[in-house]
């Protein structure tokens, strides 16, 4: 294992040579775009054997990856924002047809207006998909969990895609040290690819085809069940992962939690502000504030149990959202209000578009959390942006 | 040399009896020849479409290959990623994609042209009905001028979109037009295809009797006709060259060709249209053979 100071999308690209993935669709977006360029360099030097398909659109890219996937091979693509809503109608097919598939989202905001900016409302829209999905919080475990996704997609007991989110920028520009495993670490890991079914002129099968409404209706339960079994999956493989190959994040949880143990409040939270919030949490508990934190690492699928054991009898649960559902808050906390009984919970929108939430303001939201505030939603602004007037035709007479 | 159609064709049935088709479908027809012309050694990626309800209903199945179904945009994609992950595995097979004029001309127009321009190892058929006959026959970038549809029913005001000369201009391998009226000549284009590497494309008129509204016993007729009053050419680019077949070398020479009212007559869509309407079809007949002449 080496150590070396990478991005988070230069991590990703390193997860992807590891893996030994035989095939990547390729179509550039902001904050994506240097996983996609890495690997080719990679290729042209001749460090990867994967084939490279240069498309010409993200939904294509997904159909392409769909494709060699069917066809027996390891298969990635990665994408952002636009993209991801371009990609939608092949993401929602490769979970249907319950193919394994990796993918990583380096979050951004959603036009228009245009943004080019960290937010996870691209990623959070697609939690219906049938996709399993992890969100790193650094980029060492941007690395870890690519790897994993390729290990959990291709186990029997689960055969349904998964997509890494990782916050745009904030993670995918950062440089920081990231430890790398080594090929045979990871060979060791990482079983070579199988599958159920694949589609080959040896043996003629038919994948997508017209299905009546009672098959139809038992596969998508099918997908349900799988994606709700394969929490103990997940941990296993988490598990297997910290003894195979790096014990340095601990893995045998699918959410992660900070001085949650014997806190009275707790904050939830996805992402790379997770690190904020921690220094936050250290000054309140300075102050004599019993104050923890949990982070959401799987979106899907949504650990009922850790969620109840974590949070239920807190006195109270702030979350943190990144992302939206208009008009009803943010997922996160519809995510966790629908969880857990008997605990009060309220919701922050904040950090949309690339809006900075720093520290500071983390330590005013969560004392002011603590002093306790009623409201069911609150969309919060740092002190400058609060400032800002934008004029919206409701305002116009 | 021409041989007979009993000597050109590949045992391999790629149609079980019993597919879901209406009476008298055109593609029907044209899939059972991809098997007579391919072979075994075939995956087809369905675009949706009327072969995809043609299929059947799962688990039964009446295509003998692999099939892999998607959406409307993802078919070339989706066998770029096949084809490439086959020539991983060192295997030889044919990746084909099969789609009708809406697929090709309008909503999968994106991915095909992609495909095309990446020069891609696959063989794409285009199976024209000229319209969108499984959503009930609407209007289609490849529906002519005068036809009536459900979204046209003043009939249409543009030409058709030639897509075989869009896709010469994409620089690749192979192109090639067929009618499922004259199957030999079809079969032996996809033998060629098969011969050769890279991105290859073939356009099948279809004439599908719902849409086109005849009498469903006259589909290999109808398709004839539309050969013989030169509306629709058979050729083969290769090479850099167009080929034209002979059952329309007649076309030509304007002198020799059938009139076109031979074709529009027998069908009910074009029961509207009106005499300067026809001239402008002449003349779309016209300068679409001044240029494969150009090419030749």
């Amino acid at each position: 294992m080496i150590r070396k100071i990478i991005s988070g999308n230069e991590a990703v690209a390193t997860a992807v040579k590891l893996a030994r993935v035989g095939l990547t669709g390729i179509y550039p977006i902001t904050p994506q775009t240097s996983i996609i360029e890495k690997l080719a360099e990679m290729k042209a030097q001749g460090e990867i054997q994967t084939e490279i398909v240069r498309v010409e659109s993200e939904h294509s890219a997904m159909a392409a990856t769909y494709g060699a996937a069917l066809a027996g091979i390891r298969a990635f693509t990665a994408t952002a924002s636009q993209g991801l809503l371009y990609m939608h109608e092949m993401v929602w097919w490769v979970a249907g047809s319950r193919v394994p598939v990796v993918m990583v989202v380096g979050t951004r905001a959603v036009g228009a207006p245009w943004n080019i900016w960290n937010e996870h409302t691209d990623f959070t829209s697609e939690r219906d998909s049938g996709w399993i999905m992890a969100f790193a919080s650094n980029p060492q475990e941007a690395l870890d969990l690519t790897i994993q996704a390729f290990r959990i997609s291709e186990d029997e007991r689960v055969f349904l895609p998964v997509m890494v989110g990782m916050d745009g920028f904030i993670l995918s520009h950062t440089k920081t040290n990231v430890l790398i495993p080594d090929q045979e670490q990871i060979d060791d890991y990482l079983p070579p690819r199988r599958q159920p079914y694949v589609i080959d002129p040896e043996d003629p099968v038919e994948i997508g085809n017209m299905f009546p409404p009672e098959g139809y209706m038992k596969l998508r339960e099918s997908i349900h069940l799988a994606l709700k079994n394969s929490e103990d999956i997940i941990r296993q493989h988490g598990r297997e992962y910290n003894k195979k190959v790096s014990p340095m994040i601990d893995y045998s949880t699918l959410n992660s939690s900070y001085r949650l143990e014997d806190a009275d409040y707790a904050v939830v939270l996805m992402g790379a502000w997770a690190g904020d919030a921690m220094e936050a949490i250290d000054v309140l508990r300075e102050k004599g504030i019993k104050i923890g934190m949990l982070r959401v690492r799987y979106l899907r699928p949504w650990s009922e149990k850790e969620i109840r054991e974590n949070l239920e009898g807190k006195k109270g649960v702030l979350v943190l959202d990144r992302s939206t559902s208009f008009g009803r808050g943010g997922p996160l906390y519809i995510e966790v209000k629908s969880t857990i009984r008997d605990t009060e919970v309220k919701d922050i929108v904040t950090g949309l578009g690339g809006v900075t939430v720093g520290k500071s303001d983390m330590i005013y939201l969560f004392s002011k959390f603590v002093e306790g505030i009623k409201e069911d939603v609150t969309w919060y602004y740092p002190k400058e942006v609060g400032k800002l007037d934008v004029r919206t035709p409701r305002d116009i007479e | 040399m021409t041989l007979g159609l009993r000597e050109i064709l590949n045992k391999h049935n790629s149609l079980i009896s019993g597919t879901a088709a209406c009476p008298g479908c055109p593609e029907n027809m044209a899939m059972r020849m991809l098997g007579m012309g391919l072979g075994k050694d075939t995956v087809v990626v369905v675009v949706a479409g009327c072969s995809s309800i043609i299929q059947g209903n799962a688990p039964y199945n009446s295509y003998n290959l692999p099939v892999v179904n998607i959406a409307f945009a993802a078919g070339p994609a989706a066998a770029s990623g096949l084809a490439r992950a086959y020539k991983q595995k060192g295997k030889d097979v044919n990746v084909v994609v099969w789609a009708g004029d809406g697929g090709t001309a309008d909503i999968g127009f994106a991915s095909l042209s992609g495909a095309a321009e990446r020069n891609e190892d696959i063989i794409y058929v285009c199976v024209d009905n000229e319209a969108y006959m499984n959503s009930g026959g609407q209007r289609s970038g490849s529906t002519p001028l005068g036809a009536i549809t459900s979204t046209t029913p003043e009939g249409k005001k543009e030409n058709k979109k030639n897509l075989p000369f869009l896709m010469v201009s994409h620089n690749v391998p192979y192109v090639a037009t067929a009618s499922v009226g004259y199957p030999h000549d079809y079969i032996q284009k996809l033998k060629r295809a098969k011969e050769i590497d890279g991105f290859r494309y073939i356009h099948v008129l279809t004439p599908d009797p719902y849409g086109w509204l005849f009498d469903p016993s006259r589909t290999a007729e109808i398709a004839k006709l539309a050969v013989q009053t030169c509306y629709w050419p058979l050729f083969e680019y290769y090479n850099g060259k167009i080929t034209v077949s002979q059952e329309c070398l007649h076309c030509l020479d304007k002198r020799t060709r059938r009139p076109i009212k031979d074709f529009l007559s027998v069908q009910g869509r074009f029961k509207r249209v009106k005499e300067d309407d026809i001239a402008k079809l002449e003349k779309y007949i016209d300068d679409m053979w001044e240029k494969i002449k150009e090419l030749m």
